[in-house]
Order: C-alpha cells, then structure tokens, then sequence
C-alpha cells in the first residue's frame, strides 16, 4: 500500500526531507546532515530561519534593544547625566533590524552549504507516504514560479511551525497587523492597541510605547502573561503602569470598522458593558495556530488533529512511522528552544534507524522543563513547577525569595525592582525532597539568568548545592544563589528570619 | 480547590499487586464507590473503588505498576471545589510526549512562553502536568541519554551517587547485573513470567535452545486464542514451580472401603440437613493428621532455613469456568469433617462464580488437588511454591486385594505425592503416603 504514487521504491531523491526552516527545521536538517545523511530542506521563503529568525524572536530582540536603551538614557537625567530628546529614524531603525536578521539567515545558509543540504525553495505538500511536491518559490517573498517539483524520500520530518491567529471581524486594513507586520514598523502610530495581553503583545507594545506610541491592552483573562506567576507579573506592571492609557482586562473585543480617523474597534467587559477606542494601529496577538492542515498530511497518512495539531510520541514520530513532526506544529508550547530540542531528536531517530545506530535509534524527548521567557522591560522568565501551580497540584514547596533591592549590583544597575524566587520540594514523603522543582525571575536579564535553574532542575539539585555554589559577585546571576540561601535559610544579605 | 490524593485503601493482606486496567482517565468524573482501577495479585483481581466523588485531575499509576495499600492511583478535585472553579472551556492542546519504553520520565511541559495563546482563544493552560519530582529518577540528563541508548528502566536503577543520584556507573553496573543474569528488569521478569511462549521464547535463562517456531498453518487450519488472565497468571507461577523445584512423586493407594461406607452412611443421617461430606473432607482431615506426624511436609524452604508452620490451613484445587483456582481451607486442624464440608462447598461454590476473595486463596501450608469425580489413575501434581508437597488423588475403584489367602474386592483410592526434594527425602514420602493410607483405611486413627 506504501509507495504506490513513487515511481521507484528503491531509488529515493534524499534520506530525510525536512519540511520548514525554522529553528526546528533547520536544526534537524543540519544534525541529520552532519550525522552522514543526504538532506533536502524545503523552504517557501528565500531566507531560512522561519518565524523566529525573520519575523519573529530575533527582530523583536533588536527593536527591543534599541527600546530598552532609549529609555535608560533618558532615566539617566536623574542620575546627573542628560541627553538631549532623541529623534527616532523608523527607517534606520528597520534597516538596523533587518541587518541583524541578514547576518542570521545569511550565516544558515552558509552553513547549509557546507553541510551539503539541498535547499528546495517552495511550498511543499505530501502526494504520498514517500514523496512531496513543491510549488516553487521566488524573489525575496514567496511569489509562486508555477512550476513544481517532486521529491521522494525515505524519511520526513515536518517542521512547518504555526502563524498568528486572526479574528474574523477585523477589517482587511494596513492599520491593522499581527507580529509580523508589526515588526516590519510600518511606523510609530500616536495611538496603539493590542489585542490579548501575552507576551508577544507585550513585547510589541514596549517596543512601540518606547517610539513613542500610547497602548490600550485589552485581555479575555483577568490578567496580562497568563501562564507567570502573579508576583513576576505585578512587578511589570508597576514599572510599566505609564505605557498605558487603558488595561482592559477579561473584556471581550467584539468588533471592529476602518475609517479614515483610524480603526474603531468596540469592546465588552465580563459584565456586558460596552466599549470602545480608536486607533492608529492594531496589533492582533492572540496566539498562534499550527500549519498542520496546510500539507496535505493525509496523503501521507498522517494523522493531523481538529486543531491542527500532528500528534507524536517522545521520539517525534507520528502515526505513520518513517514520517516525524518538530516544533509548533506538535504542541505547546510554542517554543524556539523546545523545537531545536525536539529537531535533533527526530533527527537523531532517523540517522540511528537509517545507519544501524542503535544509540542514536533510541533518541527521546525527555526534558523535565522547558523555560519561557517574557523579553519585556523588565524580562520575566520562569521554568518548571509555578507556585499558582504547586498550589493547584497541593505540592508543598518551601520557597527561597531574593528581592533585587538587596543586590548591590541590581542597585548600582538600577533594576532594583526585580526579584529571583526559587521553589524547593517540600513534601516530606517524596523522593524528591528537598529538590528544587521551579523558579521565576523578574528583572532585567531575567532571561538570561534562568538558564541556571533549568540547568538545577535537570540535574536535580537542592537549595543547598544551589546555595553552596559560589557565584560572583557583584552580579544579577549571584541572586540565585541567594535565593537558594534564603530558602535553606543561611543567607546573609537578607534581615534574619523570624524564628 | 480541593485536590484529593486517592489511595489504595485496605484490600487485605497484599503487597505489589499489579495494576491490570484502568477504568478512569484524566478528565472523567466520577462518583464516590465508582472503580479506578483494576489490580491483580497473583491469585485474584479487585476493582477499587474511590473514596470521594469528583473529576481525575492526574492519574499515578499506569498499567503494570505495582501498588500497596496507601500507595496513590490519582488526584482527584472533589466535587465540591469544581462548582465554585468553573472548568475552562477550551484546554490547550498539551504537549504530546508518549514515552518511549526506554525512558519513562515524560517530557513536563513548561508554560507557554513566547506564542502564548493570550486572550481571545484560550487560557494559558493551568494545569501542566505536574513535574512530579518524587516519580522521576533522580538521574541528570547525560545519565537520562545513557539509560535509555542501553534501554536501562531508570526507575529500577537505585543511584549511588550522592543523595541517591543516579550515575552513569551505576547504569553500567544495573546493565552489567541484567546481562549476568544476578538481576532482572521489572519487564524482563514480566516477560520471563508473563506467557508460556516467554518460558521458552529465548531459552537463554537456562542455557536452552530456542524454543521451536512452527509455521501450523502450514499443515493444517488453525484458530489463535488468548489466553485467560487466570490461565495466563497460573502459567507463570506453574512454569516457575516447574523449573524451580526439585520434585518428586511418589504413586501409592489407600484403602478407602469402610471410609467409604461411612461416608455414604453419614449423608444418609444428614440427608434432612442437606449436609453433602465428601471424600475429600475427609481426606484433608487424614493429611492434616499426616502433616503434624511429618510436619516437614507442612514447611517453606527460605534460604538455608526451613520455616515449619504450626498452623495447618489446607489448599484445594479447584476447577472453574475460569480456569484453576485453590481456595483455602483455613484451620482445617480445629474442624470437624461436618464443617470441613460445609465450607468446601462454599468456597468451592464462590470459585466457580469467581468471587473469590484474595484472603481466601492465600496462606495454605498444604495443597491437594483431586481429580476423583473424573477420573484417571496417577499423575505427578506440580508443587504450589512456597509449599513443599501436594497431594494429588485420582478416581477410586474397587480393585481385587489379596487378603493372604484370597483376592478380596476393596475400594482403592490412587495417591500421587509430589514433594520438593531439597526439604523431604524419599523415604519420609513413603512413610508419610503409608501413614495417610492407614488413616484412610481406618479413620480412628486420627483420634489417637
């Protein structure tokens, strides 16, 4: 029953075709080609990278950044030090962006011709278990040449990703945009709102209040970063308070109507009362949904859920057992680093299954933690068991909590504001006492400092390894080792605890 | 909102017993008294019910796991909570992470960070399945890579390391245990227990030959049939018994003919009552009366030291619709032959309609297993571990004796004693089939 739209079963164009250059699809693409595999990788776009490297994690980092030192200059008046007003060149600032992104993608290309990839440019579809077509792509876009290829393979991974989700009630309209387009800085409007108050949104709107721009936040929940725990949430907030005109929590945005003033857009809150506010821009940024549906999966025999989804097992491998799936497309969270993780774990299966490599054949996904990260000002990142979580589950946690306002180096910084919490084992009857179990950070660099506690957690440490492991001083990272203190009760930088 | 730990409650004496099924799935609501699972011991299988009405929230066991009493099966939200935390609406599609059978620990999802689904679709999903850190090994993730490349079950490797981590040495060394054969894997002794065709699929623990493939069909039609759970959980523990004991059986008769005509005399006093005694009540009555003359017979081997049990409860094979049972007569030194029978015929009865409870299968000390209402004449009864003898009995018949001067006709019962060698000698087997075929013959002499 296989094979029967291949012409010849035994002469296959690849071993392992990858489909999508994501994180995840180029990663998987490079590990299988380093391990002695020949690859093809299908890309619609001229640039590898996907949504992460062009319009998405990358982009947003360097606007960020730009965002993040404009507004520490101008705190630095206070601290004798004045600039005069900045003018912003939008133009500039996009071509800055779109260097960066350049010098990202180029590199992966490069890299993919060192390896031997073959890069096939185009929208790839199945037409059977073994073989996909592609509608070739061209120009910088993704313009459709017509003409259209195909390609056999023994084994395939699908890293086709996910694309943002667009209410049906809004207006087709220049001025209204998902991450994508707002990343493209059409230019800095007078009045912003964003729809879903998650951490794209989020990240978006710094960027924007930062040029200059009010922000509305209109969320369905009751409040803004579902998913962090309240506390890393309330610090942002009082720190970000001034960006916002309004903060319109478990409202319901209900309709929408260009004109030529701006986008009306009409709101409902929980108790049915109306709203409404006009706008010079739109960010959509209510979540994302998987590319699933939109390869033809069934041809190959792939199962692809209602959603859209393409389920698989800890080896990544679908329903049909020579064809994998990686990153968005298999499940939240929606994650550069899990897809990466998940790339060279399906690539690892196949080089194992194709070379006789019993080690690699046994390849699995088993992180325990996946860390997400909010690259707002200040950063939130958090990893493992949240404590909103150990209340749900009723596991008892004993917590080690570093406030910034203790750390010289957060004071001489000033990011005094944030906090570094740790989340210990505290149920006496588990094996796992004592261990550490999650952690949170708010502050600046908080995404870089939480690496630490994936790293604790994996290995299983408890508050005293954490503790006992000396870290430098004068630095943020050193707050974890504090917080460790704190909660084993040894540190020093903290007024004594009540006894 | 109240999460509710429901454990294994008392189910009797029993340690690890298997869980065989699950009944309830994460999400399910269920009613107080409804069944979570299904367990089994190696004698009987039990639904437990759940103490408290609610929806699952996570399930602690899985199929094949081991529990005891106290041990957790699953987090329940009582019902009372749910009302006031409405559940919401749309869960997002968790992350799909179906271990492998080399790595048990599954993936925990974090939350959502970058592509949060934030407002309008759904709520970031609350209730990540739990990391869980008491189930998973303690064990870092180049150890975690090892393990499974090797396919070593990291939940069975105790760590040496310090506060009990997991090393990559004593990965090698739990490997190194299985190849010498000092130790087995949880799944490896399942196999090894788990079906006839694993007894022999490989052979490679007794240094045998593979077991035979033969392609049937190829001679004739043939129909494949499962085997029942009981056939296949009785398999297990013959096919040990088998290899494991030395045993030896010794063929003998009894003369019953005057036993029998009491026994046919006593039903007819106790006819009214309804009372049926049966030979075999009495004949358990004879061994217990056997087994303290020769109380080796009533021992377990444990080491280098036999243990002699000073209590004498009496197992009777028992042949069901579901396959081989053996109830216990429990006591069977204190009872007279009357009671003996009452409660065979009761505990036969609860075998046959398989409600049996585990109590009432465990703690014999002595097995016999009789064919008498069918038929036969020896046959060599497979010991039931931890015992060291069983007595097997076939169909009497009247057979011609010679009395010295002429051929009389007496009515012999045929007695197969099978008996572990390492605890009982041949000529203890004689002496105690000689001494039961006295009684037998002449049943006053249980009185004496």
């Amino acid at each position: 029953m296989t094979n029967q739209t291949h012409p010849n079963p035994t002469e296959f164009d690849c071993d392992l075709l990858v489909l999508g250059s994501g994180p995840g699809g180029y990663s998987a693409a490079f590990r299988a080609a380093d391990l002695g595999l020949k690859v093809v990788l299908v890309e619609r776009y001229a640039q590898l990278g996907g949504v992460c490297l062009n319009v998405g994690c990358i982009p947003s980092k360097a606007l960020l950044h730009v965002a993040a030192v404009l507004e520490e200059a101008s705190h630095l008046g206070a601290l004798g030090v004045e600039f005069a007003a900045p003018t912003v060149s939008v133009d500039k600032l996009r071509a800055h962006k779109d260097k960066v992104i350049g010098k990202l993608t180029g590199g992966l290309g490069a890299m993919a011709k060192m390896r031997k990839v073959e890069i096939v440019r185009g929208y790839g579809a199945f037409v059977g278990p073994h073989q996909i077509e592609v509608e070739e792509t061209h120009g910088s876009g993704q313009a459709q040449t017509g003409s259209k290829k195909r390609l056999s393979f023994k084994r395939c991974i699908i890293a086709v990703g996910s694309q943002a989700v667009r209410l049906p009630f809004m207006p087709d309209d220049a001025r209204v945009v998902d991450s994508t387009g707002a990343l493209a800085l059409p230019g800095v409007p007078k009045k912003m709102l964003i729809i879903g108050g998650g951490i794209i949104g989020l990240e978006m709107g710094t960027v924007y209040s930062a040029l200059g721009a009010r922000l509305d936040v209109v969320e369905m929940l009751d409040g803004l970063m579902p998913g962090a725990d309240r506390d890393l949430v309330k610090v942002w907030e009082k720190m970000n308070q001034g960006r916002f005109d309004r903060i319109l929590l478990k409202t319901k945005t209900v309709g929408a109507q260009a004109t030529p003033e701006g986008i009306r857009v009409q709101f409902e809150g929980a108790d049915g009362s109306p709203s409404e506010g006009l706008y010079d821009l739109v960010l959509q940024a209510v979540g994302r949904a998987p590319n699933g549906k939109k390869i033809a999966a069934e041809r190959a025999g792939v199962a692809v859920n209602g959603r859209g989804f393409i389920e698989v097992d800890a080896q990544m491998r679908s329903n049909v057992p020579h064809i994998f799936a990686i990153g968005d497309v298999v499940g939240q969270p929606m994650l550069a680093h899990k897809a990466v993780h998940e790339a060279h774990v399906a690539a690892e299966v196949v080089a194992g299954e194709l070379l006789g490599r019993a080690d690699l054949a046994r390849a699995a996904f088993d992180a325990r933690v996946i860390p997400s990260v909010a690259y707002t000002d200040p950063e939130l990142a958090w990893v493992g068991l949240t404590e909103e979580q150990a209340k749900a589950q009723g596991i008892a946690v004993r917590k080690g909590l570093f406030p910034w306002s203790a750390s010289g180096r957060a004071l001489a910084n000033g990011c005094e504001q944030g906090f570094t919490k740790l989340l210990f084992d505290d149920r006496p009857e588990a094996a796992g006492h004592g261990r550490i179990l999650g952690g949170g950070i708010v502050g600046r660099h908080a995404g870089d400092l939480i690496g630490e506690v994936a790293l604790a957690i994996e290995m299983g440490a408890d508050a005293i390894d954490i503790g006992k492991t000396i870290h430098p001083h004068p630095t943020l990272g050193e707050s974890i080792g504090l917080a460790a203190e704190a909660a084993h009760g040894s540190c020093t930088d903290l007024p004594p605890q009540r006894r | 909102m109240a999460m509710i730990e429901v454990k294994v409650p008392d189910i009797g004496d029993f340690t690890d017993v298997a869980v065989i099924e699950l009944l309830v799935k994460v999400g399910d609501r269920v009613k107080a008294e409804q069944s979570l699972v299904t367990v089994e011991s190696d004698k009987a299988s039990m639904e437990i019910p759940c103490s408290h009405a609610g929806v699952v929230r996570a399930l602690k066991v899985a199929l094949g796991d081991k529990v005891n009493i106290g041990s957790v099966l699953l987090e329940l939200e009582a019902e009372d909570a749910l009302e006031s935390a409405a559940a919401p609406a749309a869960v997002p599609a968790a992350p799909v992470a179906v271990p492998v059978a080399a790595s048990p620990a599954p993936a925990q999802a974090a939350q959502p960070s970058v592509p949060v689904p934030a407002s309008s679709s759904a709520p970031a999903p609350t209730a990540a399945p739990s990391p869980a850190a008491a189930a998973l090994p303690h064990a870092s993730p180049s150890v975690r890579k090892f393990a499974r490349e090797l396919g070593v079950p990291l939940a069975e490797v105790s760590g040496s390391g310090l506060k009990g981590r997991i090393t990559l040495a004593d990965v090698q060394a739990f490997s190194r245990a299985v190849m010498a054969g000092q130790q087995h894997t949880l799944a490896g002794r399942a196999a090894l227990a788990g079906s006839g065709a694993a007894a022999g699929a490989s052979g490679s623990e007794l240094g045998l030959i593979p077991w035979p493939k033969v392609d049937f069909a190829k001679f004739g039609p043939i129909e494949r049939k499962e085997l029942g759970r009981i056939k296949k959980i009785s398999a297990a523990n013959l096919l040990r018994n088998a290899v494991m004991i030395p045993a030896v059986t010794n063929h003998d008769d009894a003369d019953i003919t005057e036993l029998e005509a009491f026994r046919v005399a006593t039903n007819r006093e106790h006819e009214k009552s309804g009372v049926k005694v049966t030979m075999l009540a009495f004949l358990i009555k004879a061994c217990v009366a056997a087994l303290k003359k020769f109380p080796d017979f009533n021992s377990s081997l444990d080491g280098d030291a036999l243990i002699v049990k000073n209590y004498w409860h009496i197992g009777f094979a028992a042949d069901t619709p579901n396959g081989l049972m053996v109830p216990v007569l429990k006591n069977a030194d204190q009872k007279g032959v009357l009671q003996i029978s009452l409660e065979m015929a009761e505990l036969a009865k609860k075998a046959r309609d398989g409600k049996l409870s585990p109590a009432e299968m465990s703690g014999a000390t002595f097995t016999i297993s009789s064919l008498g209402g069918i038929g036969g004449r020896y046959f060599t009864p497979i010991i039931n571990a931890p015992e060291v003898a069983i007595l097997g009995v076939c169909k009497s018949q009247m057979s011609p004796v010679w009395n010295g001067t002429a051929f009389e006709p007496r009515l012999l019962l045929p007695l197969s004693l099978t008996w572990d060698h390492r605890v009982i000698d041949g000529a203890a087997a004689a002496r105690f089939n000689a001494y039961l075929g006295q009684i037998l013959a002449d049943f006053r002499r249980v009185l004496l």
